[in-house]
């Protein structure tokens, strides 16, 4: 044993600033909490068919899009409301989180257009991005990954974009931990003042990047040594059950409502 | 010097620590034991500060240590210096470009001129047989080697506790048997060593005092690692063996084996 290593360390460190590693140490955590906090429970709720979900929110955006009439899209948002209210309360709260916040910076951003008085620009917009954005996270916190990757193949999307979401969606929590350790390990060992803490950091991201190539290619490998030939299948059987009636039903006079308000915009 | 009161923890409402009372005295060795997910990298990471109890309290060297205690730059620094860390997942403590500058990483923030830090960092990775892996990229290197560097990381801070969550996972029985004895002549030294091991063989070598976890993550048993791995029954209980394990030590050469069959 080197006879520093049997003495005590007579140290006494001096001040830093560790803002920036605290700082992401804590987003990570919270970020990872929320990920942990919907696994364990996140089932697909609604009870509809995810390709219809996926269908009719993907034309639900398009058909807002192009409407400009405001009684379509108060309509349109009070569905939307509804079916909210379906989902649990937690749910609903990360729903409304998202979505107001999106819809506030596009508020801000569009604001200044009342100085030329356009008090549409104002309203619909915000209104159109609230909506839209509510249709998206309701359609994501009430869906599995898996059933929505099984509907996008419904409609042959290409397998490679499929196995990147997949893996993707799959690593993102895993990565979250190691990046979690990492920065652990970095806050552990800055026992004074860190002059290139950028450099650690760098280091981190390094690692990180050839961990996921690492991983992802292992994953890979373990799928097609389980007979992954590149291809997706969907193993789900489809049947039309009561609520996918319902919800047809439901989409089907909302675009009828989208004519007849196109109509009308158009007789004046 | 490291006392945990009453101190239980819960992730997302999960308890990972239920009602845990240790205490662990200057240069003792103590081996954490117990079946997975019973608590005991949660009670590392609480040791180490990186997590806070949601109950109880935690005093290292008598003063108590809190989020705000840890918002103290200086004493932060001091504890972490004083308090080494060796992670399960050794891999996630490596982020430098090479083996040396990994090593030089702490010694260089406590101000050491280069000639000391260089003086360390070749103490330190001859003490771990590492000679010769100055320049390699610490994240190319094998499974034991990656938890010689990191071990060599923390060394070379010079802390007076030593804290390993599962040294030898993933360590051929040749690096095993030298970490063992590599952590009881760091013992030897005077250092502090707390080892959360699965491993029964080498644990009655490396410490004197060994802590039980239990399934529902409270301390089974606290006692001295000879009388807890004869206490079968209580490790049974526990779920950390089945029947098949048992211990010879006739001849004062005590192991476990497995039957194969």
């Amino acid at each position: 044993m080197p006879e520093w290593l049997l003495k005590s360390e007579n140290y006494a460190p001096l001040a830093d600033r560790d803002t920036f590693i605290n700082k992401s140490i804590l987003s990570l955590l919270k970020v990872l909490s929320k990920i942990r906090a919907q696994g364990g429970y996140k089932e697909d709720k609604l009870f509809v068919s995810p390709v219809f979900k996926l269908v009719f929110t993907l034309l639900y955006i398009v058909l807002l899009s192009v409407s400009q009439s405001f009684p379509y899209a108060y309509i349109m948002l009070t569905c939307q409301l509804l079916v909210l209210c379906l989902l649990p309360g937690r749910d609903i709260r990360r729903v409304l989180a998202g979505s107001l916040l999106a819809t506030l910076f596009t508020f801000l951003i569009v604001l200044p257009t009342l100085l030329s008085g356009n008090t549409y620009s104002v309203i619909m917009i915000p209104l159109k991005v609230f909506s839209s954005i509510t249709a998206v996270n309701i359609l994501s916190n009430s869906t599995r990954w898996d059933r929505i990757i099984g509907a996008l193949k419904r409609f042959h999307f290409p397998d490679l974009f499929l196995f990147v979401f997949d893996i993707t969606v799959k690593y993102i929590f895993l990565l979250g931990e190691f990046s979690l350790e990492m920065l652990y390990a970095v806050k552990l060992r800055s026992v004074g003042r860190n002059k290139s803490k950028y450099a650690s950091l760098g280091g981190v991201a390094g690692t990180l990047f050839l961990k996921s190539r690492e991983m992802s290619e292992e994953m890979y490998a373990a799928m097609e040594c389980r007979g992954f030939t590149g291809e997706y299948r969907s193993y789900e059987k489809f049947s039309l059950r009561a609520a996918d009636v319902l919800y047809l039903l439901m989409n089907a006079a909302m675009t009828a409502i989208f004519f007849y308000f196109q109509g009308v915009a158009g007789k004046l | 010097m490291i006392e945990l009161t009453n101190v239980s923890y819960s992730y997302e409402g999960a308890a990972a620590l239920l009602d845990i009372h240790l205490k662990i005295e200057r240069g003792q060795s103590v081996s954490l034991l117990g079946p997975n997910g019973s608590g005991k990298s949660t009670l590392l990471k609480v040791i180490n500060g990186l997590i806070f109890p949601s109950a109880g309290s935690y005093r290292f060297d008598g003063a108590e240590i809190t989020e705000k205690a840890l918002k103290d730059v200086k004493f932060s620094k001091s504890f972490h210096q004083r308090l080494g860390f060796v992670f399960q997942n050794s891999e996630t403590q490596l982020f430098c470009s090479n083996v040396f500058d990994e090593v030089a990483f702490g010694p260089r923030q406590m101000g050491f001129d280069e000639k000391e830090v260089a003086e360390r960092v070749g103490d330190c990775l001859k003490l771990l047989n590492l000679r010769g892996f100055e320049q390699r990229a610490p994240y190319h290197l094998s499974g034991g080697e990656k938890k010689k560097v990191a071990i060599a990381c923390v060394l070379a801070l010079n802390p007076e506790v030593l804290v390993l969550d599962e040294p030898m996972n993933g360590l051929d029985p040749r690096t095993e048997r030298w970490l063992a004895e590599f952590i009881i002549n760091l013992n030897k030294s005077g250092k502090t060593v707390i080892v959360s091991t699965h491993n029964l063989e080498l644990v009655q070598e490396i410490s004197q005092r060994a802590v039980l976890f239990g399934e529902d993550h409270r301390i089974a048993a606290d006692l001295d690692t000879y009388s807890l791995l004869d206490d079968v029954v209580l490790l049974k209980r526990v779920n950390l063996v089945d029947e098949y394990y048992h211990r010879h030590d006739e001849h004062g050469h005590g192991h476990f084996h497995i039957h194969n069959f």
